[in-house]
């Protein structure tokens, strides 16, 4: 390596973000040594947190293992320093969003609170402008019929419009990171193996990276639940999608998909609970949640929560039914818009960089 | 002069070393010249198992009370060892103690008093009394009581020294579940055993001799969980022992992992001496976990060697915790700092001396004790 | 020089502890009484008891006795017991070195009893009444050589005994190194309060600007010529220096850039921080010349910490700055682990460890090129200054100006420190009277400095109490006796004055030796280096030796009955001696033991003695020789072996096997070792066969 240029105002922010002493590290490499998913051949976090101390934004921006870690928090139980190493690594992935977001403004978005109200402006005046495209700006009268009020055809063209064209840009993104990947981490003597698809779904679907840590099983399950609750929301919402476009919408309660989606709803609730109030409890391990951690258990949760209500507000005919579909909807934006500038983009880069990982024969 | 030993002897935990660092020489040597002062020096007197039990007065007119435990033998004894040879009664076995102690039992051939005592937890007194029939000098009194002394003092050095932290709170090194995890400390008086004893090395699960063996550094120091300072002698007592085994075992590979190898002023000399040997190995990095491995060498130790961006996980068949140092007190309600050690100011005429006051080593702790003996003689 | 005075020697013989289960007392009484006309006996079952001990109270008084024999355990236990008053008590060994390590009932096991016994009584039999050296004047001042922080606190805590001291420093200010340099922020000593506390201080005389052009004379009497604005004379007991240290020459660190004006050493870097604000990118080298072996070997121990304190300074006088450390390993050792991460809690100080590849001035800055690093395995970082931390060099003790035979400062060993057993005795030197504090004998940061000046000066007041009371300091601390050279046989070789480890004798002009009884250490090699034999001790001496040797029964060649003598130093081999027999470890009973003061003090004229007396072999053991085990006399040790080449020559005239004079060196702790020694040396001598000399 050449000239080191000390990034320190990069170091800060990651100090900022992960609310870790990070400049404390006294390269013990004892983080290394106790995380169960460390490679053998340059471990990490260690070589990680000696990067940060320096604010070497170009080997962490890019770096495929800060996506290996499923951040256990044992590195971070036992640093002799409490620098809190598994933080500092979700910094940088944090970081990594932001680095690879187009439009890059997004990125900055989503991740401090004093923009919080533009972000949800957007959705707002966006799902305004659908509205009034629609001309449906009353709220009818009569038992609750969401059709009634809100477009859907519209409205899940526009939406879908626009995460495709969201995701569009973040592909971008992603193939920079792979590229960056390759030359941070070149591929060893043995080359590459095709993309091993099957290893890594195998891998994402077992939570297997999961039971490797040693601090929590019930992070495990936490994480499933959310997991595959999420998944199965999305199958719903597609199905119902289709079902606006093909048939009568809406569905019965007794519709296996509306039950189905049910399900799903009370698998994120619970995954939810497990994962707060686990940040609350074992602030040692999992040190200062920070914003971008909370915002999107918030919005998760929001859109569970709404949507749940909006279900509720049907059969029970509220009155604020249309305002919670509103609401339901900017929370979608959240999630799904926002979705690769988010700590949710880790489905993206995580996949990608597991992908690399293993192709490299990287553990 | 009045000494106040709470031990059976004098000369505290070094007098059960083996070595010293950087000379690698035995205690004993120096113990040697100052137990000859002692014993040719009428104006010092001692007691051994004395300990303080409460200290009134003020500068210039103390009165400490001190319980003295008996050592069941008096001071008749000759040390003939008679006593030891009936003794039907072993001490428990423990690390560096000779196979098969008698209750009545004796330091080492160059203890100081030269005399016999008898370890009241194992005797069975009067119910034996096999040592009474053979003792010629009346100097067995087996039913002997706990005497408080009072001595009249014009200053008090206090000079308690250090205790290990303990090595069963760093779970991770599962201290407790394996005999071949030992301290430093009981690694050092296995080596003073063999020394002594003219046995070798065996590892204390199996009996077996050990071919390799790891030093664990800062195991306890320089962590928040744990100690958060740096205990200061452990690097070199680590280097000390690799270098005594590989100048005694050729069979034997002593491999170090350490944070920062902290050796002040000459010391640095081990370090240099260790680079050069084929059976020593150097390793930065602080060991994460001890976990149990198969077969003989069944303690494997995770660990990242950083200067070669590498994780192991490597067996060895034994393991040596270079455990930090805390600091042991005395009741006298004295000022501590955060860490628990001594302020180097107490009430007037109370002196803290040496390694109760901060981790040091021997050649330190002899220094200041030195400077403390002429604070005593301040008005 | 046999003593003239009446004498009444005696011998009390204890039977108990298995002695007399080994050995036949009466028998012994019996050959005792035939070598000694008119000596008292006494034995009792167990002498040391309070029983045995009033009898032989009662036992002395009535036969007048002034010298008596104890045929019983070592020397080294039961001393108060047999310490009596007006009586020169001598122990024989009848029980760690005979009962306990000999077959018992065996005829060997007796004679070897009896003959002990002879050589000790013989000895007493010459031994002269001790007159203890006692100067009609002792001074009571001590002299403080040296400002600084260890001078400093050695003349506060000395006054504060009631000493006076009179400080020395050659410049025109107190504080050293440590008062220049700009904060302290890690040790809470207020060296201003302690300099100006010293000023003002009753009971110390500072001398500023004050060179000292000589120190003669010996402990309790030197003699201390200072020159300031004009001369004076000073008369003190004894000495503490505390000169201090200097930064290791940068310019030998061309490889580390120096040259370049933008490469500073520590000190540089802590004078011009207080004038000049620092530039915004600095770069720490630690190490430089320290822990390497082309410069100083050894670490110096203060500089990581000053290193981690400038950065902090810089940061303070430059808030825009960036601060780069590379090091090796941070030392912060005990509580100054604090100080290290109160340094990291500012996270534009950037540390990596690392090893120094190339420094070069870019004209406007400077690349540093780092190996090893954790960054990558080479790195290159680029600064406006490099600070290289220079290593603590010991100033030069000749300043003492010695007026001493051997040399005008304190004999250097290893890493050119002055302390000679650093580890039990960190105050010793080889000059007696003389010690030395803080960084002159060893690295040492400031806290350790003040402590080590107040130990030092413990050490100088403890010797001027000893000269008051004729006694030894360390190693012999206590011994009355003292050199005595019977000077019309000297022949002005200088053999004496060369060997003393101690540097005790000067000289005339014409080369004759002028003793310093004071000065001396008592540990007999200028017994052993003269050649003439007239140096003596009141109970050790040539005549004393002589007659020990001579006391052994010699038995004929065909008796198959080989003696072997055994010289042994008393600091270490006795101690391993008498712990083989705590062990209870067997070896040979034709040895005859002679403690010796250390292998140094072992004449030549004893070897022949022994040779033509019959002996068929000579042993001596003493401590280890060379820098990591020293002879408690420094080199005695040494000069056993050195002599010992002599020695074989000497047997080649005598046309004598060389292999029957041996000499080995053990540790303290080597009782095994003991027992292998001389039982294998006995089995080699029965090899080489008996001593042709014997019948002569
Ligand atoms: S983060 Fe903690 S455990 Fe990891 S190297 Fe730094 S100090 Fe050691
Ligand atoms: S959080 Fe867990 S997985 Fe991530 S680096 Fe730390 S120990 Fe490894
Ligand atoms: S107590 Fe008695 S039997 Fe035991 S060693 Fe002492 S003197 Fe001998
Ligand atoms: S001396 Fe070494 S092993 Fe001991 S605490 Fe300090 S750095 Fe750790
Ligand atoms: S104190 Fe630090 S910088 Fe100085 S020589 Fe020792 S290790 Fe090197
Ligand atoms: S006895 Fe030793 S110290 Fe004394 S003068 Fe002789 S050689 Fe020197």
């Amino acid at each position: 390596m050449g000239i080191i240029k000390p990034d320190i105002k990069f170091k800060r922010e990651l100090g900022r973000l992960s609310g870790s002493q990070l400049n404390q590290c006294m390269q013990c490499g004892n983080c290394s040594a106790v995380c169960s998913l460390a490679p053998a051949e340059r471990p990490f976090p260690g070589k990680e947190m000696v990067w940060s101390g320096w604010g070497l934004k170009e080997k962490l921006i890019g770096n495929v293992d800060i996506w290996l870690c499923h951040q256990c928090g044992d590195c971070s139980s036992y640093c002799p320093r409490d620098v809190k190493p598994a933080d500092v690594i979700s910094a940088i992935r944090h970081q990594t969003y932001l680095h690879y977001a187009r439009p890059r403004f997004l990125g900055k978005l989503v991740s401090s609170p004093a923009w919080l109200p533009v972000a949800i402006a957007i959705p707002v005046v966006v799902i305004m402008a659908i509205l009034s495209l629609a001309g449906t700006f009353k709220i009818p009268e009569g038992p609750v019929d969401y059709s009634a009020f809100f477009p859907h055809g519209l409205l899940n063209s526009t939406f879908s419009a626009i995460t495709l064209f969201f995701y569009l840009l973040a592909s971008f993104g992603i193939v920079r990171f792979w590229k960056d990947m390759k030359r941070l981490t070149p591929p060893g003597e043995a080359g590459m193996k095709k993309f091993p698809i099957a290893r890594v779904l195998g891998e994402i679907l077992s939570h297997s990276n999961f039971s490797g840590c040693g601090s929590q099983q019930l992070r495990k399950i936490a994480h499933m639940s959310l997991f595959f609750g999420f998944g199965l929301l999305i199958l719903v919402t597609l199905y119902a999608i289709w079902a606006t476009i093909t048939h009568n919408y809406p569905l019965p309660f007794t519709n296996p998909f509306k039950i189905a989606g049910n399900v799903a709803s009370l698998m994120i609730y619970s995954g939810l609970g497990i994962m707060v109030f686990q940040r609350l409890m074992n602030r040692s391990v999992f040190g200062k949640s920070s914003y971008s951690d909370w915002l999107l258990l918030a919005a998760i949760g929001l859109l569970t929560l709404s949507g749940t209500l909006v279900e509720l507000a049907r059969f029970g005919n509220w009155s604020v039914a249309y305002h919670l579909y509103f609401f339901h909807l900017v929370a979608v934006w959240f999630v799904i818009m926002y979705l690769p500038f988010t700590k949710m983009g880790h489905i993206f880069y995580r996949t990608t960089a597991l992908l690399y990982a293993r192709s490299i024969g990287r553990k | 002069m009045v000494l106040i030993e709470r031990l059976n002897y004098l000369g505290g935990n070094v007098s059960r070393f083996n070595n010293y660092f950087p000379k690698l020489c035995p205690p004993a040597c120096g113990l040697e010249i100052n137990y000859s002062r002692i014993r040719s020096n009428p104006r010092i007197s001692y007691h051994t198992g004395a300990s303080v039990e409460s200290i009134c007065g003020s500068d210039g007119d103390f009165r400490v009370k001190i319980s003295v435990e008996p050592r069941l033998i008096n001071n008749n004894c000759t040390s003939c060892g008679l006593c030891a040879e009936v003794c039907p009664e072993e001490r428990p076995q423990k690390l560096g103690r000779k196979a098969g102690e008698k209750a009545a039992y004796i330091n080492n051939g160059l203890a100081f008093p030269m005399k016999y005592c008898i370890d009241p937890l194992v005797c069975k007194r009067e119910a034996c009394g096999k040592c009474l029939e053979v003792c010629d000098y009346d100097a067995i009194q087996l039913n002997a009581s706990p005497a408080e002394v009072e001595l009249q003092v014009g200053k008090i050095i206090v000079a308690t020294g250090w205790i290990l932290y303990d090595a069963a709170r760093i779970e991770n090194y599962r201290y407790q579940e394996e005999p071949d995890v030992v301290t430093n400390l009981e690694f050092e008086r296995m080596l003073a055993a063999c020394t002594r004893e003219k046995t070798k090395l065996t590892r204390p699960s199996d009996g077996k001799t050990p071919r390799r063996i790891a030093f664990v550094q800062c195991a306890g120091s320089r962590d928040v969980n744990h100690l958060p300072y740096c205990s200061a002698v452990c690097c070199s007592t680590s280097l000390k022992h690799a270098l005594t085994l590989e100048s005694e075992y050729p069979d034997i590979h002593a491999e170090i992992f350490y944070i920062d190898m902290r050796l002040s002023g000459r010391n640095e000399k081990l370090l240099k001496q260790a680079e050069g040997k084929e059976r020593i190995a150097l390793t930065k990095g602080k060991v994460g976990r001890i976990v149990q491995g198969e077969g003989e060498a069944n303690l494997v130790l995770e660990v990242e060697d950083i200067s070669k961006g590498f994780r192991r996980e490597d067996a060895f068949d034994m393991v040596v915790l270079a455990m930090g140092l805390t600091p042991n007190h005395v009741a006298a309600g004295l000022k501590v700092n955060k860490y628990g050690f001594y302020l180097p100011e107490q009430r007037a005429g109370i002196i803290p001396a040496a390694s109760c006051k901060r981790p040091m080593d021997v050649s330190s702790a002899v220094k200041d004790a030195t400077a403390c003996a002429l604070k005593a003689m301040q008005r | 020089m046999m003593s003239a005075e009446k004498k009444h020697m005696a011998l009390a013989i204890c039977t108990g502890c298995d002695i007399g289960n080994c050995i036949d007392a009466d028998k012994l009484t019996d050959a005792v009484r035939e070598a000694f006309d008119g000596i008292s006996c006494i034995s009792h079952k167990s002498l040391c008891s309070e029983a045995g001990l009033e009898e032989l109270r009662k036992f002395t008084r009535e036969k007048g006795v002034d010298r008596l024999g104890v045929a019983a355990c070592s020397p080294r236990v039961k001393t108060a017991e047999f310490s009596m008053d007006g009586i020169y008590v001598d122990r024989i060994n009848l029980r760690e070195q005979l009962a306990w390590v000999m077959e018992p009932g065996e005829e060997d096991t007796q004679m070897c009893a009896e003959d002990q016994t002879r050589m000790v009584l013989a000895k007493l039999d010459t031994i002269k009444e001790n007159t203890p050296y006692l100067p009609e004047q002792v001074y009571s001042d001590v002299l403080v050589v040296g400002g600084g922080i260890a001078g400093v606190s050695a003349a506060l805590e000395g006054a504060a005994a009631g000493y006076r001291v009179h400080l020395v420093e050659k410049s025109d200010r107190l504080g050293g190194y440590a008062g220049r340099i700009y904060k302290t922020p890690y040790n809470e000593i207020d060296l201003s309060a302690r300099t100006s506390e010293v000023m003002s201080h009753p009971g110390v005389e500072v001398h500023l600007e004050t060179s000292i052009e000589s120190i003669s004379g010996e402990p309790g009497n030197f003699f201390v010529a200072i020159r300031n604005s004009d001369s004076a004379t000073l008369k003190v007991g004894s000495v503490v220096t505390a000169t201090g240290w200097k930064p290791y020459d940068p310019d030998k660190l061309s490889a580390l850039g120096y040259a370049s004006p933008r490469v500073k050493t520590l000190e540089e870097f802590e004078q011009s921080v207080q004038v000049e604000q620092p530039p915004d990118r600095v770069l720490f080298v630690l190490c430089a010349g320290s822990r390497d072996e082309n410069h100083l070997s050894y670490c110096s121990s203060y500089c990581c910490g000053a290193a981690l304190k400038q950065a902090l300074y810089i940061r303070e006088k430059n808030p825009g700055a960036e601060v780069y450390i590379v090091y090796r390993d941070i030392r912060t050792a005990g509580f100054q682990e604090e100080f290290y991460k109160l340094v990291q809690a500012d996270d534009a100080i950037f540390m990596t460890k690392g090893v120094i590849k190339s420094v070069s001035d870019l004209g406007n800055e400077v690349e540093v090129v780092v190996g090893e690093s954790l960054l990558d395995e080479q790195i290159t970082l680029v600064a406006d200054l490099v600070v290289l931390a220079t290593g603590m060099v010991p100033n030069t003790t000749s300043d003492l100006k010695l007026q001493y035979r051997l040399g005008e400062g304190l004999p250097e060993l290893e890493y050119e420190f002055s302390d000679s057993h650093f580890i039990c005795f960190p105050y010793e030197t080889r000059r007696t009277g003389v010690y030395a504090a803080g960084t002159v004998r060893a690295p040492m940061d400031m806290e350790m400095s003040q402590e080590d000046g107040a130990g030092a000066m413990m050490k100088a007041i403890q010797c001027i109490e000893c000269v008051k009371r004729g006694e030894a300091v360390h190693p012999r601390a206590g011994d009355m006796s003292y050199p005595e050279l019977y000077m019309e046989r000297c022949t002005d070789c200088k053999r004496c004055t060369e060997e003393c480890p101690f540097g005790s004798y000067d000289e005339t002009d014409k080369g004759t030796p002028l003793p310093n009884p004071a000065r001396c250490r008592r540990c007999g090699i200028c017994v052993g280096s003269c050649p003439e034999r007239i140096i003596s001790f009141s109970d050790f001496s040539i005549n004393s030796v002589s007659a020990m040797i001579k006391a052994v029964h010699v038995p004929d060649e065909f008796k198959e009955k080989p003696r072997v003598l055994v010289f042994v130093c008393e600091n270490d081999a006795y101690p391993a001696l008498d712990a083989a027999g705590v062990h209870r470890l067997r070896y040979s009973p034709f040895v005859r033991i002679i403690p010796v003061r250390c292998l140094g003090s072992v004449n030549k004229v004893w070897i022949s003695d022994a040779l033509s007396h019959g002996y068929d072999g000579i042993l001596q053991i003493g401590c280890k020789p060379g820098d990591d085990y020293q002879c408690h006399f420094i080199h005695g040790s040494e000069l056993t072996e050195q002599r010992g080449e002599n020695l074989q020559e000497t047997l080649e005239t005598m046309m004598l096997e060389p292999e029957r004079i041996q000499t080995r060196f053990v540790e303290i702790t080597d009782h095994h070792e003991i027992q292998e020694i001389i039982n294998d040396y006995v089995e080699e001598l029965e090899l080489i066969g008996p001593n042709p000399f014997k019948d002569m």
